[in-house]
């Protein structure tokens, strides 16, 4: 192979598997948007978080494993507390109050962070080996193995887990319509709620598999909100399967645009992507339009 | 009240009665484990200075007061910080400053107010050349580091020792990794051009993913990566070499041997080789006695950026050998007798014997404690930094002047 197309090979594949943690990140999105009409933009905060009580997990000598549970306890706890003081509340007033207050949250959230673990970047340590794997001249570390394997794992479990369980299906119901829902006997907010907690425990998985890819800090919070969001929105808010698409799209652009105008230039096409998306399908690629009866 | 009144009164009196030391630096962020190895080596300095009384001044035994501001490794909090303490009118040193931009962003109003400051353990040259460029006279900055004029010209040596002829610079995008590119490059060229290079690759603070620069430089066929940036990144671009299989030796600045590289990095940065002027190893007789007090004040068993640590150490001994020669607070008085130390240092990194003369902006040696012959060349080796040369153990215990 050609050593500079190689290279693309290269990095395309390393931003795909990276882009599926943007998707997963952006799953949080679409599970509470479907639920109650509201996402959370302090979600990379949650990730965040979830990532750093692993860390305080592993650091008191509980395995891996444990403190995978313990992020996504963490996550589960963030994400119900979040809909609990913030977005009842602004719904509640009917108002888009809870924008504002989940950006807020999430802030308290890096103070937080900042004074209980420092602003320093902690490195997440993983029980997989350190060689990467050489996939005919491709390099792919495990623990860019474990992102994709993480992130289909979770979004297949509770896409199986809203079909077949009675939650699951209840949730789908006062997604599809809140009043009728209501009369069917089930309780809407309980339902929003769950989905809150589900988004939740996405995300503290979701620090869990990025961590020790990226390692942890304070910092990371911002930047994984913004490209989850734009990744949320160029899929659309109810389609699954379009947010890989778009994560694993992100990912490679990302990755690509870095090495071909230089590094300075990583963030720029996912913005240029946004923005594309906003002017030319504002519901999304893999979306449907949605239409407002008044 | 009349309690209150009192007490606020002996502190006033007290306050002529003290002399102010400003110690600042990062003490959060990717730099502080230099900034808070450097603080607690100055101030267990001045802690043990203090235990004695303090410093002799006119016959008149004076303590230290320590002033402590955390510029995160900010530029524009540096500034703030500089701007601050040389408006407090009583502060007679500042110690400290480990990102050169900061230096080159805050030093001009210490500058302007003629406020010693020793910058230590920051190495980028900018933090001196700007003075020597400004042609300013009376300069009361002095540096206690051996600055990357002094690193890159090693780091060359060392690829060269090696036998490699070709070389990746990479380099991130702040006033220090820049310089240290060009540190790198002109190093080059003054060693016959011997080292050709084939990649020159930036990446920015808070990057994580160096694949891309790293394929470059393997795809150019480099055989080893020269290198100046801070820990974080450092541990990224030792993971990407990894992910690649790209083994070839990575040698760089002192900031290899910062422990959030070392820890971050794991298994991925043993190898890296990089200049220091101080080695945490018991067994050289010199370093002993500072190694143990530090882990004594401070507990654990391994110091964040060992370097930093005894550079601080040794500024605050040399700050106050000079305020005890100057025998007043006044800052210009004590600029003169750094510059003209008459009673040699024991130090932990070495004794100390007039390391600075009269500045002379056409040369700024003068103001620069360190040399090539006092600096080794240490590797980092499952976990710690040791001796790359074992023959350079002699430049460490060596007692003589440095």
């Amino acid at each position: 192979m050609d050593p500079y197309f190689s290279a693309l090979v290269q990095m395309a594949v390393s931003g795909g598997l990276m882009g599926m943690a943007y998707a997963l990140v952006a799953y949080g999105f679409q599970l509470t948007y479907a639920a109650g009409k509201a996402v959370n933009f302090g979600q990379g905060e949650l990730v965040m978080l979830g990532a750093f009580t692993g860390i305080s997990l592993t650091h008191i000598g509980l395995p891996y494993w444990v403190s995978v549970i313990g992020a996504m306890v963490s996550g589960a706890a963030l994400g119900w507390f979040v809909e609990r003081v913030a977005v009842r509340l602004a719904f509640q007033q009917r108002n888009e109050g809870w924008i504002l207050l989940t950006i807020i949250i999430g802030l308290f959230g890096v103070s937080a962070a900042e004074n209980i673990w420092g602003r320093d970047d902690m490195p997440y340590p993983a029980p997989w080996p350190d060689t990467p794997l050489d996939l005919s001249g491709i390099s792919v570390t495990w623990h860019e193995l474990a992102i994709a394997a993480g992130a289909l794992g979770i979004m297949a479990l509770v896409e199986l887990a809203k079909r077949y369980t009675m939650a699951g299906i209840a949730v789908q119901g006062v997604s599809a319509d809140p009043d009728a829902a209501e009369l069917c006997g089930i309780r809407s907010t309980s339902a929003i709620s769950l989905s809150w907690v589900v988004s939740g425990i996405a995300a503290g998985f979701a620090g869990t598999i990025i961590g020790p890819v990226t390692t942890v800090g304070p910092t990371m919070a911002a930047a994984l909100t913004l490209k989850a969001f734009s990744v949320a929105v160029v899929a659309g808010f109810n389609s699954g399967f379009g947010l890989l698409i778009a994560g694993i799209l992100l990912g490679t652009t990302e990755n690509l645009s870095g090495f071909v105008l230089g590094s300075g230039w990583r963030e720029a096409p996912g913005l240029v992507l946004l923005i594309l998306a906003l002017v030319f399908r504002p519901q999304g690629i893999f979306g449907k339009k949605i239409i407002k009866k008044v | 009240m009349a309690v209150l009144l009192a007490t606020s009164f002996s502190n006033i009196s007290l306050a002529a009665d003290v002399i102010r030391i400003a110690i600042t630096g990062p003490f959060s962020g990717g730099s502080a484990p230099m900034g808070v190895s450097m603080r607690n080596g100055a101030k267990l300095a001045f802690s043990k200075i203090n235990q004695n009384g303090g410093i002799v001044i006119a016959g008149k035994k004076t303590k230290v007061e320590i002033i402590e501001r955390d510029d995160e490794g900010k530029n524009d909090r540096g500034a703030l910080i500089a701007q601050e303490i040389s408006s407090m009118n009583n502060v007679s040193a500042v110690i400290g400053t480990v990102n050169t931009g900061v230096a080159v962003m805050g030093d001009k109003y210490y500058v302007e107010k003629g406020i010693v400051k020793i910058i230590t353990p920051a190495a980028g040259s900018a933090s001196m050349t700007q003075w020597s460029k400004a042609g300013v006279n009376n300069l009361p900055i002095f540096r206690f580091a051996a600055h990357d004029g002094i690193q890159a010209q090693m780091v060359v040596e060392q690829a060269l020792k090696l036998g490699i002829k070709k070389v990746a610079i990479l380099y991130d995008a702040t006033n220090y990794g820049v310089s240290g590119r060009d540190d790198l490059t002109s190093q080059i060229k003054k060693q016959g051009n011997k080292l050709q290079v084939v990649a020159l690759e930036k990446f920015a603070i808070g990057d994580k993913d160096m694949t891309g620069q790293l394929i470059k430089a393997k795809a150019a066929g480099a055989q080893a990566i020269l290198i100046w940036g801070i820990g974080p990144e450092l541990a990224a671009v030792a993971a990407g070499k990894e992910k690649l299989g790209f083994k070839v030796p990575m040698i760089g600045g002192w900031t290899l041997s910062m422990s959030n590289f070392i820890d971050t990095a794991g298994a991925a940065g043993n190898g890296a080789l990089m200049p220091q002027t101080f080695i945490e190893d018991q067994s050289i007789a010199r370093a002993r006695p500072f190694i143990q007090a530090y882990h004594t004040m401070y507990g654990g068993s391994k110091i964040p950026s060992p370097v930093s640590a005894a550079q601080g150490y040794d500024a605050a001994l040399l700050l106050a050998q000079a305020i005890h020669e100057a025998g007043s607070s006044n800052p210009s008085k004590i600029r003169v007798a750094l510059e003209n130390l008459k009673v040699t240092v024991k130090g932990s990194i070495a004794d100390w014997k007039k390391p600075w003369s009269t500045w002379n902006p056409a040369n700024v040696e003068t103001h620069e404690a360190f040399r090539r012959s006092t600096t080794v060349m240490g590797q980092v080796k499952n976990g710690r930094v040791v001796l790359a040369n074992s023959a350079d153990r002699a430049v460490l215990e060596r007692s003589g002047s440095r």
